[in-house]
């Protein structure tokens, strides 16, 4: 049915066996933990990132749990600060950051530009082992009692004043950063130089423009905080001082340093979500994007304004109010390209023939969400409000809105979307709405209450509120919600599992949709990936071309009904 | 990444079109470039020494360095100039590494927005940004 | 391939080897230039920071940093960078020789180049680092009593230990990465005698060597701010 987008070229090597894949192509461990496949890193990744969830999501149960109450009686005021500074920095730099790039991005980009493997199979297999030995390193910092300056490490409290395991805990994201970095560089040589013949820039799925944007901020940013939290770990070890006002330094510079990163470090975490959102929008509504250029120029515009804006995290640092307003202003610019996305996602749904399935709800559901968590980051690029509202529960809620109902419903939906080509089985369609759903609403109960709690100034990092204990209300609303959040996310551990063994076979293109890796890769594809490299002819998103998309909207809808 | 950067240098057509000498594309520098580079670089790490020793009279608005300043760092950015052009090969490479190469020397310089952090602090948001008097709030 | 790693002489084979993943030489040559520069650029930003963070103290501070800095000696930094020009020649000779395919040659130069790495660091150590820390230079606890006993009170202590404290950072920093390099270019030798089937083209030492440029670099910039600082 997709024989106008592709055509296989000669075949360069003897074709594979029919039935080997990547999966079983070898069964020992060795040949898992040895292998240079990009799609056995990716798994290896998945596994690792869902365990970093759920470390990072037990930590936060210990924080809704003990804020339903206003005395806060369950845990200490230190054992607080080490349960959010855990959930903080485990979620973001050992799940976000890694999450989608590391392993969608890792399994589908050779996959969705012809190539049989990353450029650097070798460095994509020890950036995993660096990561690890990261994240190691950080439970170990856990075991002997954690870490209590939060995920930004503000200097002097983590150089000079916290007695925990910060140092340990900094080589960790150190080594995390680096593999992030390798990630980055090896995603940039395989974009640039290993696209199949015919694969133009602009015949590249989006997914693959938003994973170069990223690629661009880990290797522009990343060694910034790496060289930053390296300097703060020699400050605790040597007391030499940089960042220290009693040693000399300017506590102001680290934050600078700091978020010079870790503002773009936003979007490496979204950026890659936005690309999952754009194929699935345009799978499931059988039309291609809207606005192709514009979708693809916004991620770059973000990558590069990205890095213009981070003095909004410091407006209240003693920063030049001068420099603020400047910084202010071009956090508005940032809204423009991220509203671009939402109104061409927007827009590919309008007229299309929409399919309501799984990957297809945690889309919308990243739409709406998204759209929250943005509009809401206007008030706080503005400095009038953001003084109202920085460092309280506002925040703590928006960037939630942004990075779970962003990021991981994104993550959640690509994973959806792609298992079929990962595992080559379907899931229970029934259960994956359903965990959809339950996300969706859990999130929202969880997640909306903080809004009107930080408006009301209960700021965030306490663990009691006796001074205003109508604030409970909300607190356990949202404590209530994220019990069905973790819900929803448990859901699929069991659903996903199970299709593994028992799913039906999902066959090369179970979606109808578009793309080298459902229209010339079996599922799960073989260890190279293709037999013989494809050559593309035509655009991306060619549902127009598909005759049959009236009567895939009418089977999936059959499926719907029944 | 402009449209025209990436007609160039998809996998369709990488290679020989950009640069053609010898048999693999790449380009050999002949030794001659390399030793006179070597000489060059030397003479201005003399040069660098001499100048900074050099008396200075003046200055530029008040900044009675400026001058030594500007023929220090004008002399590090020409050697390193012909360190990433001539050692490194980049003015003989593909535009793509010219971009990748250059492209970092321009984003680092981004950090420099702090600096307008540290040269406008003692500004009040009052008309006309009037600095605090010495006495003010700390900063 | 293997056969010619035990016939005695250097040679590599006739045909380069292309990589599964890649479709051609070309393609294989040029991605590995693609990575190292998107790698380099990594590392500008690593080592930018560094520079930022020194040049706005020196901006703030100018006065006491230029006193601080005429502690270090010139003479000495200008012999470094003297050392670490001839090895950057020595490195951009190696890959020339090695795209000409003479391999004896590409060894002398990067054995040169690395002894002339393993110099700079021995300069570094024995006649910068070991002085101060012998006078108690290093910016630990109770610096600004050490700097006061030892240079007299000739400026502000305090400041002075921020000075030193970035001329650790950056030069500690620098030194790790000619180490580094240091080791890479053994290592590089060793695979180019013993491992012919593994080097087969010039492009292992093509990235060593812009690795190796870049810590010229690093240098080529640290040596007039730290050490011919202008008042
Ligand atoms: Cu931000």
């Amino acid at each position: 049915m997709s024989s106008t987008v592709i055509e296989q070229a000669v075949e360069r090597e003897e074709p594979a066996a029919p039935q080997k894949n990547y999966l079983n192509a070898d069964h020992t461990i060795k040949s898992w933990l040895l292998t240079g496949d990009h799609k056995r890193i990716a798994v290896l990744y998945l596994i690792s990132v869902t365990f970093f969830f759920f470390l990072g999501g037990i930590a936060a149960a210990f924080i809704r749990a003990e804020l339903t109450s206003p005395m806060g009686t369950l845990l200490n005021s230190e054992t607080y600060n080490k349960m959010f500074s855990a959930h903080g920095i485990i979620m973001i730099f050992f799940f976000l950051i890694a999450a989608i790039p590391a392993v969608l991005g890792n399994f589908l980009i050779p996959l969705m530009i012809g190539a049989r493997d990353l450029a650097f199979p070798r460095l994509n297999l020890a950036s995993w082992y660096v990561f690890m030995l990261g994240g190691l390193l950080f439970i170990i910092a856990l075991i002997l009692g954690g870490v209590d300056a939060g995920w930004t490490f503000y200097t002097p409290l983590s150089s000079l004043y916290s007695q925990t395991q910060i140092t340990l805990a900094l080589v960790g994201l150190f080594l995390a950063g680096f593999s992030s970095i390798m990630t980055g560089v090896n995603f940039i040589a395989t974009i640039h130089k290993m696209r199949a013949p015919g694969m133009t820039w602009f015949r590249m799925p989006l997914y693959v423009w938003s994973h170069y944007a990223t690629s661009i901020i880990a290797i522009l940013g990343t060694p910034v905080v790496a060289i930053t939290l390296l300097l703060v770990a020699l400050e605790r070890g040597l007391r030499i001082g940089i960042f220290s006002p009693e040693l000399g330094g300017d506590p102001v510079l680290f934050q600078h340093m700091f978020w010079f990163y870790s503002h773009p470090a936003v979007y490496i975490m979204l950026l890659p979500g936005m690309g999952v959102i754009s194929e699935i929008m345009s799978c499931f509504s059988r039309r291609p994007v809207f606005g192709y250029k514009f979708v693809a120029f916004s991620s770059m515009a973000i990558a590069g304004l990205g890095f213009l804006v981070w003095g909004h995290h410091m407006y209240v640092s003693s920063q030049s109010v001068f420099q603020g307003i400047i910084f202010s202003l071009i956090s508005f610019l940032v809204a423009v390209p991220s509203a671009i996305k939402v109104f061409n996602w927007s827009l590919t749904m309008w007229k299309g023939s929409v399919v309501f399935s799984t990957p297809m709800i945690y889309a919308l559901g990243f739409l709406g969400l998204f759209t929250i968590g943005g509009l809401t980051g206007l008030y706080l690029s503005a400095i009038g409000t953001d003084i109202h509202l920085t460092g309280t529960y506002f925040i703590v809620a928006h960037f939630h809105y942004v990075m779970v109902g962003g990021t991981v419903m994104a993550f959640l939906g690509g994973l959806h979307f792609w298992w079929p080509k990962m595992f080559g089985r379907m899931y229970s369609e029934f259960w994956g709405r359903i965990s959809a759903i339950v996300v969706f609403v859990g999130f929202n109960f969880t997640f909306f209450p903080q809004f009107i709690l930080g408006y009301l100034g209960m700021p965030r990092r306490y663990h009691y509120y006796y001074i205003a204990p109508e604030w409970q209300v909300y607190n356990v609303l949202s404590t209530a919600g994220s019990t069905v959040l973790g819900i929803g996310f448990l859901m699929p551990v069991f659903y996903l599992l199970k299709s593994l063994k028992s799913g039906p076979i999902a066959g090369p293109n179970p979606w109808g949709a578009t793309g080298l890796e459902w229209e010339a890769a079996a599922s799960p594809p073989v260890t190279l990936n293709f037999d013989g490299i494809p050559k593309v002819v035509g655009p991306v998103y060619n549902y127009d071309a598909i005759e049959d998309s009236e009567s895939f909207r009418r089977e999936q809808m059959e499926k719907v009904t029944k | 990444m402009s449209e025209h950067e990436a007609a160039t240098h998809g996998h369709a057509d990488h290679g020989h079109a950009d640069h053609g000498h010898g048999d693999h594309g790449h380009h050999v520098i002949p030794q001659a470039k390399l030793l006179q580079t070597f000489f060059i670089l030397m003479a201005l790490m003399i040069a660098t020494v001499v100048a900074a020793r050099l008396p200075y009279e003046g200055g530029i608005k008040g900044i009675p360095s400026a001058i030594a300043w500007l023929v220090l760092l004008g002399i590090a950015f020409w050697k390193a100039g012909l360190v990433v052009q001539i050692f490194m090969g980049v003015k003989y490479s593909t535009k793509l590494t010219k971009l990748y190469a250059y492209g970092g020397f321009v984003w680092v310089t981004l950090l420099g927005v702090t600096l307008f952090d540290y040269a406008t602090r003692q500004l009040e948001p009052v008309q006309g940004w009037e600095p605090v008097a010495e006495s003010a709030l700390p900063r | 391939m293997a056969a010619h790693a035990h016939d005695g002489h250097l040679r590599s084979p006739d045909m380069p080897e292309v990589y599964p993943q890649f479709e051609d030489i070309d393609q294989q040559q040029e991605t590995y230039i693609v990575g190292m520069w998107a790698f380099l650029v990594n590392e500008v930003m690593f080592f930018g920071p560094l520079f930022f963070i020194y040049g706005l103290y020196a901006w703030k501070h100018n006065a006491v940093f230029y006193v601080t800095s005429h502690h270090l000696d010139y003479k000495i930094g200008a012999l470094n960078t003297t050392i670490l020009l001839i090895s950057s020649w020595m490195v951009a000779m190696a890959v020339h020789y090695h795209q000409k395919n003479q391999l004896k040659k590409v060894c002398n130069m990067l054995w040169g180049a690395a002894v002339c790495g393993t110099a700079f660091l021995a300069i570094k150590l024995i006649f910068e680092w070991a002085p101060k820390f012998d006078h108690g230079l290093f910016p630990t606890p109770g610096f600004q009593s050490r700097y006061l006993a030892y240079y007299g009170a000739d400026t502000n202590p305090d400041v002075a230990r921020l000075f030193f404290s970035m001329y650790f950072a950056i030069t500690g920093l620098h030194a790790l990465h000619v180490l580094i390099g240091v080791l890479i270019f053994v290592w590089l030798i060793r695979l180019i005698k013993k491992r012919p089937d593994v080097i087969t083209d010039y492009v292992p030492t093509e990235m060593v060597g812009l690795y190796w440029h870049f810590v010229d670099l690093v240098w080529i910039f640290l040596f007039p701010l730290f050490y011919l600082m202008p008042k």
